[in-house]
């Protein structure tokens, strides 16, 4: 918001002020937590500076777990889940915005539907066919389990819808394929919706707990969400270590969004997509 | 030379065959427990299997209670469940599913099944029957803030009896013990509401279910019971405890700004560690008769076959013998299960350091639980849901612990 329209609406600039320190509150709240004393940390009423600064909660976290190992499973398979989810996704958009097939709608609410199946349903029946297939303990079963993804597909299929068709059939009178007008006519003139779902899903692989738990029991094929429940205490907790393995944990996310933000603000600009 | 290599080929493979090679049988351990607990668990377990050539280890930590029970769901549906599991709600995977082979077990001599107190035993026990060998176990205790109660000038040599005698006690505490002088200071409060309602029925008379011919049926909307949950309602509306607030009562006890706190019992080892802490904790006050109710984690065997079960059994006779259950105990916060646990060295020790250990041990004589059922985890959300609405006014004591045994019934009757 520019200086004039601050002084037109300063009642929306003051909201928007406020909930933005409330967005940032808990990020504050996290990093001032990681250089503090356990003291600090169960202070109450709660203490926001740090008695003094405590960088030995990083050095605990590598004591106490193999964070790197973590990092750098996560790190590898959030980067693969999200290419092969992505790839998945934009064909099956492609396919259902662009081609004419029978049954199209039929499988389109289908797919939509899915999307009201909360996780924990699926998750056994999931995990049966993993198991099934010879896939648990491995990182093929770690990044198979979360790749199909319906809001990914609708995501992209409200960009792919943008595209003109004329376009597409430009393509096909040039003697294009399927395949070559996907990959040379689509993607190309996709790259703001395609940026955006990758942030989402490298986002949802980053995060995942649940399916990375079940499927492995081998420490060293888990990844980071898991590594910081290590660090949980049952009989008390060292929070500041937890905050302070926490804060290095979302580098990389911090790093994904800085690098697509200009997809990412355009994308919200094109659909109107908030959330 | 060819034939030298044939006959020196042919005899490896006749001793291969003939020579018995001693065969290591793999188990595969889960555990829900993490941080220093779990590393404790972790080490026990390093020492078993350097110690036995017969049997290789594979262990893993599963999540947090909820986690490992999603876990091993999957894993049991899929045959590729673990051969121990060390997880709350644990005979809900054994004995709900007809296993009872720790029950067999456990009257074998070497294991003294007598030694472990009878109230833990019925923590491991589904329809009346011994599924699992408790492990982790914890207790609600009573906890004081010494700063508090020396200014308040209360002496708690002779601790108060009943939960009536205590609201006195805590009233004074909080009237002239407000060492921090803010206004946010409260006589008592609990971090665990369902816990220590389930302590207080029982206290009172209220076995929280009843069990008739294997059939539950919820037992807290009788006149006990209302009792206590009139009580609990008192506790709020004297504005001795504050109305929930429960998730912030830790802090607000280790800033001064609460003279009395039901806390774990795991608690007693972490707070005697920190000598900036000034706690204290004096037997739970009690309605009727003293009793607390136990909480925690058990040990399982989910093995298929006969020959792994027995590996099996083994290892968790190993983990809950005196020395090592009782080692665990005390590094981690959990209590002794044993008897013969507290006469150890290193538990004397325990009790000569910190008088706290004393009455969380003492409490163990008078611990209790119902058996495990399949809608246990159900009925603590409502419990704790009822117990909110009745600190909020929204029901009545009565209405309210009427409608929550109304939905566990429905629950159970599916």
């Amino acid at each position: 918001m520019n200086k004039k329209k601050r002084k037109r609406y300063p009642a929306v600039f003051i909201f928007l002020t406020l909930s933005s320190l409330l967005m940032i509150f808990p990020f504050v709240w996290m990093f001032l937590s990681s250089f503090k004393t356990s003291a600090d940390v169960y202070s109450y009423p709660p203490q926001w500076i740090p008695s003094s600064f405590q960088l030995g909660n990083f050095l605990e976290v590598f004591k106490k777990i193999p964070f790197l190992r973590f990092y750098a499973n996560s790190i590898v398979i959030a980067i693969v889940q999200t290419f092969l989810q992505i790839l998945i996704s934009a064909m099956g958009a492609f396919a259902l915005t662009k081609l004419e097939f029978p049954g199209r709608k039929k499988m389109f609410t289908f797919m939509q539907s899915s999307m009201y199946v909360p996780e924990v349903v699926t998750m056994i029946p999931l995990f049966l066919l993993a198991s099934w297939a010879g896939l648990v303990d491995t990182y093929a079963g770690l990044i198979l389990g979360g790749l199909i993804c319906a809001f990914t597909t609708i995501l992209l299929m409200s960009f792919f819808e943008i595209i003109p068709n004329d376009l597409l059939d430009a393509a096909k009178i040039d003697g294009c394929g399927y395949y070559r007008i996907f990959l040379q006519v689509v993607i190309p003139n996709s790259r703001t919706a395609i940026g955006t779902a990758s942030l989402f899903a490298f986002l949802t692989h980053w995060r995942s707990y649940m399916w990375p738990l079940i499927i492995t029991n081998n420490v060293k094929l888990r990844t980071l969400p898991i590594g910081l429940k290590y660090l949980v205490q049952e009989t008390s907790s060292e929070y500041q270590v937890l905050m302070a393995a926490s804060l290095m944990a979302i580098i990389p996310v911090l790093l994904v969004y800085m690098l697509m933000e200009k997809e990412f603000v355009q994308s919200i600009t094109l659909t109107g997509l908030k959330s | 030379m060819k034939r030298t290599v044939l006959v020196l080929a042919a005899l490896l493979a006749l001793c291969a065959a003939v020579i018995p090679v001693a065969a290591q049988t793999k188990l595969k351990v889960w555990y829900a427990i993490s941080g220093d607990s779990g590393e404790a668990f972790k080490a026990m377990l390093e020492k078993y299997d350097a110690a036995n050539d017969d049997v290789a280890l594979e262990y893993s930590y599963s999540g947090n209670y909820g986690d490992t029970a999603t876990k091993v769901s999957a894993a049991l549906v899929s045959n590729t469940a673990p051969d121990v599991a060390l997880m709350a709600a644990g005979p809900l995977y054994t004995g709900a599913r007809n296993d009872f082979f720790i029950e067999e077990k456990i009257n074998e001599p070497d294991f003294q099944k007598n030694d472990i107190y009878p109230g833990v035993w019925d923590y491991a026990k589904f329809n009346g029957r011994v599924c699992a060998v408790p492990y982790g176990i914890s207790t609600p205790v009573l906890y004081y803030n010494k700063a508090v109660i020396e200014k308040a000038g209360i002496s708690l040599k002779n601790p108060p009896k009943t939960w009536a005698e205590f609201a006195q006690v805590a009233k004074t505490a909080q009237a002239k013990g407000n060492i921090n002088g803010g206004a946010d200071f409260w006589g008592f409060d609990v971090t665990d509401v369902g816990w220590l309602f389930k302590t207080m029925l029982n206290q009172n008379g209220n076995g929280v279910i009843s069990v008739k011919g294997g059939k539950i049926t919820p037992a807290f909307n009788d006149e006990k019971a209302v009792e206590v949950a009139t009580f609990w309602e008192k506790l709020t509306a004297d504005k001795l405890m504050a109305v929930g607030q429960h998730s912030n009562a830790e802090k607000k006890f280790l800033a001064g700004n609460l003279a009395f706190l039901v806390a774990t019992s795991a608690r007693v080892a972490r707070w005697s560690a920190d000598p900036a802490l000034k706690i204290g904790a004096i037997p739970m006050p009690y309605f009727q008769k003293p009793s607390v109710a136990l909480g925690g984690n058990v040990l399982i065997i989910l093995s298929k076959d006969q020959k792994m079960k027995e590996a099996s059994w083994k290892l968790v006779k190993y983990l809950a013998s005196k020395e090592n259950q009782t080692a665990f105990a005390l590094k981690t916060g959990y209590l002794p299960i044993r008897k013969s646990g507290l006469t150890l060295p290193a538990a004397a020790a325990a009790v000569e350091k910190n008088a706290m250990f004393s009455v969380a041990f003492d409490q163990l004589d008078n611990s209790w639980s119902y058996w495990h059922f399949d809608q246990m985890g159900t009925m603590d959300q409502i419990l704790a849901q009822t117990i909110d609405t009745i600190e909020r006014k929204v029901r009545d004591p009565k209405a309210a612990l009427e409608k929550a045994a109304a939905e566990l019934q429905a629950e159970i009757d599916g």
